[in-house]
């Protein structure tokens, strides 16, 4: 079987201290893998390490067989996107401009787009639903507007993984199933796989292929939604007491 | 898509006003400087004396000797001055970040006076490289410290307040060291510790122009990653930004930009955070492409009008050009705080 990311005995932490070891994930092109687990359970510490934004402790992780310290920056830009949870400020930026910061990868010396690059902007504002949000300032829109457009500038990055730490967080239902019906679609139609931390399980199970639980340091287990949504495991994962997951989650 | 084009050739007229109206302010000012100062020189007879007078004359003497090589300075170090401060702001992702404000001209400013009272007081002369040199270290040292601080602390006040008491522990090392050490090789020093572009000859001109405008170019081909660096530090790493080059680049290109206008016209206030600002605020974008060029022609313009303030208000006697800028400097800031604490 042909994965396309890989982690093998990964350790994952700060300053040589491990947060979460020994993670073992294999996802295959175009899948979606969701992050659970209790608030500091390493959920964005993983995603941070994915993303070299913070080495890895021990262990490595591949995309397509290559270990990614192999991969430099630029080619990984090409390769990896990502949509944090910290809120960019940018000072007079329009949302387009916002987008147009994922073309940086393919862009000449001084940043000028091309066409094409404007085309592919338009095309993954389309995408988000977000065409007529093109020209309002970025620091203007609601949250739900502005997730759609981080999301707009990860996907004209023409990534084939995408990363999202807490995508659905601020985001009222309408707007956050609308978010993961977009990574779906992207995940389907053109094979880009989805890593993403989650903090509502409903929208965990609604979306993904794969759901990794971590605890205490450990994945605790990773497996399909199917399998990973149900009592015993919920239970254990949040320490849940008797009773409380048929009341949250009967209709699961 | 039409909409799209018809956007766009409204931001482009926009930004080509802003450049109209700039360099219309540019010539204007150089028309005043040229005739206005202690001797009244009209425009014709300094025409004529510029392209075919004869040295020796008053006229001849006073245009290419004193106001045209001055003037260059303000063009020069002004544009210099608002481009360090862009890349401050930059850097801090702080709208009243620079060069002064941030104590980096005071530091560049006392170690150009440490220098110049070692070398002069052993009868020593202190050439343009040297000086902009020891501006550099100076403003390097200086930016080390805010470093050090902003790594500590993470609030934009605090980092601000800091640089404001670095500034003040310079200029008053600064006033020791020139206080202490006035023998008559020194009596300049003094009026350069104030800040003024007077007394600039076309030697300085020279190696000001080469410095400043390689900077200049070094600073508008990092206009990609300025753009990119714009939505935080991690989305720029994300899309293939060297954060700790960039960084690197930054720092040195904004010191050295500074280092130089210090060694040669001392601390110039509020330049640096007035003219970037306003420049945003009329061309209504961040854009680094655009901003950069427009922010070096404003900072020529605003520096050139304080000038011609300083040097003509109470002539003969001038008037440092510091006292100036923070006059019409100083309330931008003020403004840009009050916008911030309000809440954008």
């Amino acid at each position: 079987m042909e994965y396309f990311f890989q982690t093998k005995q990964l350790a994952v932490g700060y300053d040589g201290k491990a947060v979460v070891q020994n993670i073992e994930a294999s996802i295959k092109k175009g899948q979606i893998l969701s992050l659970i687990g209790p608030n500091g359970s390493g959920k964005s510490t993983i995603l941070k390490s994915i993303m070299k934004q913070l080495e890895t402790i021990s262990g490595a992780i591949y995309i397509s067989n290559t270990p990614i310290e192999g991969i430099n920056s630029r080619e990984f830009s090409r390769k990896a996107a990502v949509v944090l949870t910290e809120r960019p400020k940018p000072e007079l930026m329009t949302c387009y401009d916002v987008v147009a910061v994922g073309r940086y990868p393919y862009t000449g010396m001084l940043g000028i787009l091309s066409e094409e690059d404007r085309e592919k902007i338009d095309g993954a504002l389309r995408m988000v639903n977000a065409l007529d949000l093109k020209d309002r300032g970025f620091n203007q829109v609601s949250d739900g507007q502005l997730q759609r457009i981080m999301l707009a500038r990860a996907i004209c990055q023409e990534p084939e993984i995408i990363l999202l730490d807490e995508p659905t967080s601020f985001l009222d239902i309408r707007y956050a199933v609308e978010i993961l019906d977009i990574l779906r679609q992207m995940a389907d139609v053109h094979g880009v796989t989805v890593i993403m931390s989650l903090h509502e399980l409903n929208y965990a199970k609604r979306v993904s292929d794969l759901v990794m639980c971590l605890k205490d340091g450990f994945v605790m287990r990773l497996d399909t939604p199917d399998v990973i949504f149900e009592e015993d495991i919920i239970s254990r994962l949040y320490d849940l007491p008797d009773g409380i997951y048929s009341q949250l989650f009967g209709s699961l | 898509m039409e909409k799209n084009d018809l956007f766009n050739n409204n931001k482009r007229t926009r930004y080509i006003i802003v450049t109209l109206v700039l360099l219309f302010m540019l010539a204007i000012l150089i028309l005043l400087n040229i005739s206005i100062g202690s001797v009244k020189i009209s425009l014709g007879d300094a025409v004529s004396a510029i392209v075919n007078g004869k040295p020796g004359t008053i006229e001849y003497d006073i245009l290419w000797k004193v106001r045209l090589p001055r003037m260059a300075a303000g063009i020069i170090l002004g544009g210099a001055l608002a481009l360090s401060g862009f890349l401050l702001q930059t850097f801090f992702n702080n709208p009243i970040a620079g060069p002064f404000v941030l104590g980096i001209s005071s530091g560049a400013k006392l170690a150009v006076a440490i220098t110049m009272v070692f070398t002069l007081s052993r009868g020593l002369t202190v050439g343009s490289a040297m000086m902009i040199g020891a501006a550099f270290a100076g403003a390097l040292l200086s930016m080390g410290f805010v470093l050090l601080i902003a790594r500590r602390v993470r609030r934009a006040s605090v980092l601000i307040i800091s640089g404001v008491m670095i500034g003040y522990i310079c200029s008053a090392i600064t006033d020791f060291v020139v206080t202490f050490a006035s023998d008559e090789n020194i009596v300049n020093l003094h009026h350069w510790s104030q800040g003024s572009f007077s007394g600039t000859a076309w030697s300085d001109v020279k190696i000001m122009a080469i410095v400043i405008f390689t900077a200049t170019v070094f600073v508008f081909l990092l206009s990609k990653p300025i753009g990119a660096y714009q939505l935080g530090e991690t989305y720029a790493q994300s899309v293939g930004v060297n954060i700790k080059t960039f960084r690197v680049l930054l720092v040195l290109l904004s010191s050295i930009l500074c280092a130089t206008v210090t060694a040669f016209a001392g601390p110039v206030s509020f330049v640096g955070v007035a003219v970037p600002h306003l420049i945003k605020s009329f061309a209504k974008t961040a854009k680094p492409l655009i901003v950069i060029p427009l922010c070096f022609l404003g900072g020529a313009v605003f520096c050139l009008g304080c000038d011609l303030i300083a040097r003509t208000i109470y002539a003969p006697v001038e008037m440092s050009i510091s006292s100036v800028s923070s006059l019409f400097g100083a309330p931008v800031v003020i403004y840009i705080m009050a916008r911030k604490a309000a809440g954008d």
